[in-house]
């Protein structure tokens, strides 16, 4: 039982590179093609991760594995305003309203849920932040009729919470790119720099609204933040939080080692897929 | 139609014997005999059929409210959402009835955003009674074009109201139990259809979906048409929750069933033009009829042989 986690984390990992490999190939077959595949790979990686998801610390004697390695998936990440998890599923009906009013705001991040989860079957989410994140226009809690989606403040909305892969981090890893702290549309508030030897490090505090913008943004192929439910994050803060502060801690050789060891290779592989078009 | 005619002439006389049966049940006056002469008037508050001309406008108003809601998928803010819940013109918010108890029981949270969504449908069938299904419902449009296939005549049995209220019930039960408004988001067909169009929307045009919503709710609709290919109605007499919602108003609405003096021929061609097994025909000597069946699609009165001068759709008066 001990073994078990580890060896899936490196799967995972595996994982990763391959979707940065099939890139070259894939994007001079056809746009669909290279669709699909990315759809299916990043499905692999993400069934990797949630396999490897577990109690246990991941692997940290050679080094900080990334979060990405402990992230939760499968939560459902609500559109702003959202009541409490058990109300929001009591009230909402599935009428489409929000999906509808958020396509005729041009932002289509509504999306239905489907069949994996029964429970939750019809009811918005916002699936695809990596395409289409929450602009917070905060007009769908107005118009939902039910009461589901309740009018809040855009600086009080909790949708959930960004978590940043410190080992794909361009910021974590010896550059300054602060992408994501441009596209967040809470500023200032939210992000939180740690400026070191290496990097213009990023960090998302607690006050994060989880829009998903900066997912969006991310210049790293397959993005570098991934946001997930604000109960998700409860669960694995501790840990989030004891890599972030390890890291910063860490200088010199050690650091040195897993940057240019360990985190750079990935980045390169991913990086390919910085080419993929923007909506 | 020259021999029906015939026929009503020649049946007049045994209409007072069927007047004579039905005195028991109702407030109208007695002697109100219905052969008052050949002369037929119908007061002017009827809503003339002066052709067959009601089918045609139901049809046209189901299908505008269908087109007004796919504007949406223009960015055209007239109707967002669908059926079971939406948004007109961007400001009133519409929750259907049946939504918004599920909704309620599951939650058990009352709260005034949903209830004043609510108030617009309270409104609107306190005054047109069951009319929803008759003229704006999508089922009953697809449900006429299954009846146009040329599928050989079948007879739906008969099924009591007692068993919609049942599946009221039963559905009200599930979705206390199980904190989902479970009818509503799962099998309600007005959450399915719009659910498949903003699906299929949502997918042709590239934005994120599962194609399993499409298919789950294509799969309802489709199912819903096979029954109605084998048991005409059967669905909106006996199952349908929504409607039987609805129904009730039918008991207080002021749009309803009326009858004029006039001559009767008993021929029952309303009972078989009725799609949802309404009695007309017995209870003709009535001044006005409010089942809770009725869905005022006005094919009585179009079916009656003297051209809906007896049966009409009444409004108000």
């Amino acid at each position: 039982m001990s073994d078990k986690p580890r060896q899936r984390v490196r799967e995972a990992g595996g994982k990763h590179q391959a979707l940065g490999l099939f890139a070259d190939t894939a994007m001079q077959i056809t746009r669909r093609a290279f669709l699909g595949l990315s759809v299916t790979g990043s499905a692999l990686a993400l069934f990797g991760s949630a396999v490897s998801c577990s109690d246990q610390p991941p692997d940290s004697g050679e080094g900080v594995a990334g979060p990405l390695s402990i992230f939760p998936v499968g939560g459902s990440i609500r559109p702003p305003g959202a009541l409490p998890e058990k109300q929001f599923r009591a009230k909402c009906i599935s009428c489409g309203v929000c999906v509808n009013v958020c396509h005729v705001m041009k932002y289509d991040a509504v999306a239905v849920a489907g069949l994996k989860d029964i429970r939750n079957f019809g009811t918005p989410q916002i699936r695809d932040m990596r395409d289409f994140p929450c602009a917070l226009c905060m007009e769908c809690p107005g118009q939902c009729p039910t009461g589901a989606l309740k009018k809040t403040e855009k600086e009080k909305v909790s949708m959930g919470m960004a978590l940043i892969d410190f080992s794909l981090c361009f910021g974590w890893n010896g550059d300054v790119c602060l992408s994501c702290s441009k596209a967040c549309p809470m500023g200032g508030s939210i992000f939180d720099f740690y400026n070191g030897e290496w990097g213009n490090q990023p960090y998302i505090n607690d006050n994060c609204v989880g829009c998903g913008l900066c997912v969006k943004y991310c210049p790293l192929g397959g993005s570098a933040i991934k946001v997930v439910t604000k109960k998700q994050y409860e669960r694995v803060k501790g840990q989030y939080v004891a890599d972030s502060r390890k890291l910063m801690a860490m200088q010199g050789e050690q650091r040195y080692a897993i940057v240019y060891g360990q985190n750079l290779p990935q980045i390169m592989a991913k990086g390919r897929l910085v080419e993929r078009e923007y909506r | 139609m020259d021999r029906t005619c015939l026929r009503l002439w020649q049946r007049e006389g045994s209409l007072s014997v069927n007047t004579v049966k039905n005195n028991d049940d109702s407030d109208m006056a007695t002697d109100r005999l219905k052969h008052s002469g050949p002369e037929i008037q119908a007061p002017s508050s009827v809503v003339r059929q002066s052709s067959l001309k009601l089918s045609r406008l139901r049809r046209f108003v189901a299908l505008g409210i269908i087109m007004l809601f796919l504007l949406q998928f223009v960015r055209i803010k007239i109707l967002v959402g669908g059926l079971g819940g939406s948004v007109a013109v961007w400001f009133v918010k519409i929750l259907d009835v049946f939504a918004y108890t599920e909704s309620l029981t599951a939650s058990g949270d009352f709260t005034l955003a949903a209830f004043g969504a609510v108030v617009p449908v309270l409104g609107m069938y306190l005054i047109l009674g069951r009319a929803f299904c008759g003229w704006v419902c999508p089922m009953d449009f697809l449900f006429e074009v299954i009846g146009k296939t040329g599928r050989k005549p079948r007879k739906t049995p008969n099924i009591s109201p007692v068993w919609g209220y049942a599946v009221v019930g039963s559905f009200l039960i599930a979705s206390g139990v199980m904190g989902v408004p479970v009818f509503t988001n799962y099998f309600s067909h007005l959450t399915n259809f719009f659910r498949f169009l903003t699906g299929t929307v949502s997918f042709g045009l590239g934005f994120p979906v599962e194609p399993e919503v499409i298919v789950f709710s294509g799969g309802t609709i489709a199912a819903l048409l096979v029954l109605e290919y084998f048991f005409p109605r059967f669905w909106c007499r006996g199952l349908c929750p929504i409607g039987r919602i609805y129904g009730l108003f039918n008991k207080v609405s002021l749009l309803r069933l009326a009858f004029t003096e006039g001559v009767c021929g008993e021929c029952s061609l309303c009972d078989q033009q009725c799609y949802m097994g309404v009695k007309i025909a017995r209870n003709i000597d009535r001044s006005s009829l409010r089942d809770v069946n009725c869905i005022y699609c006005g094919r009585c009165a179009e079916g009656c042989a003297t051209k809906g001068k007896i049966v009409s759709l009444r409004f108000w008066r």
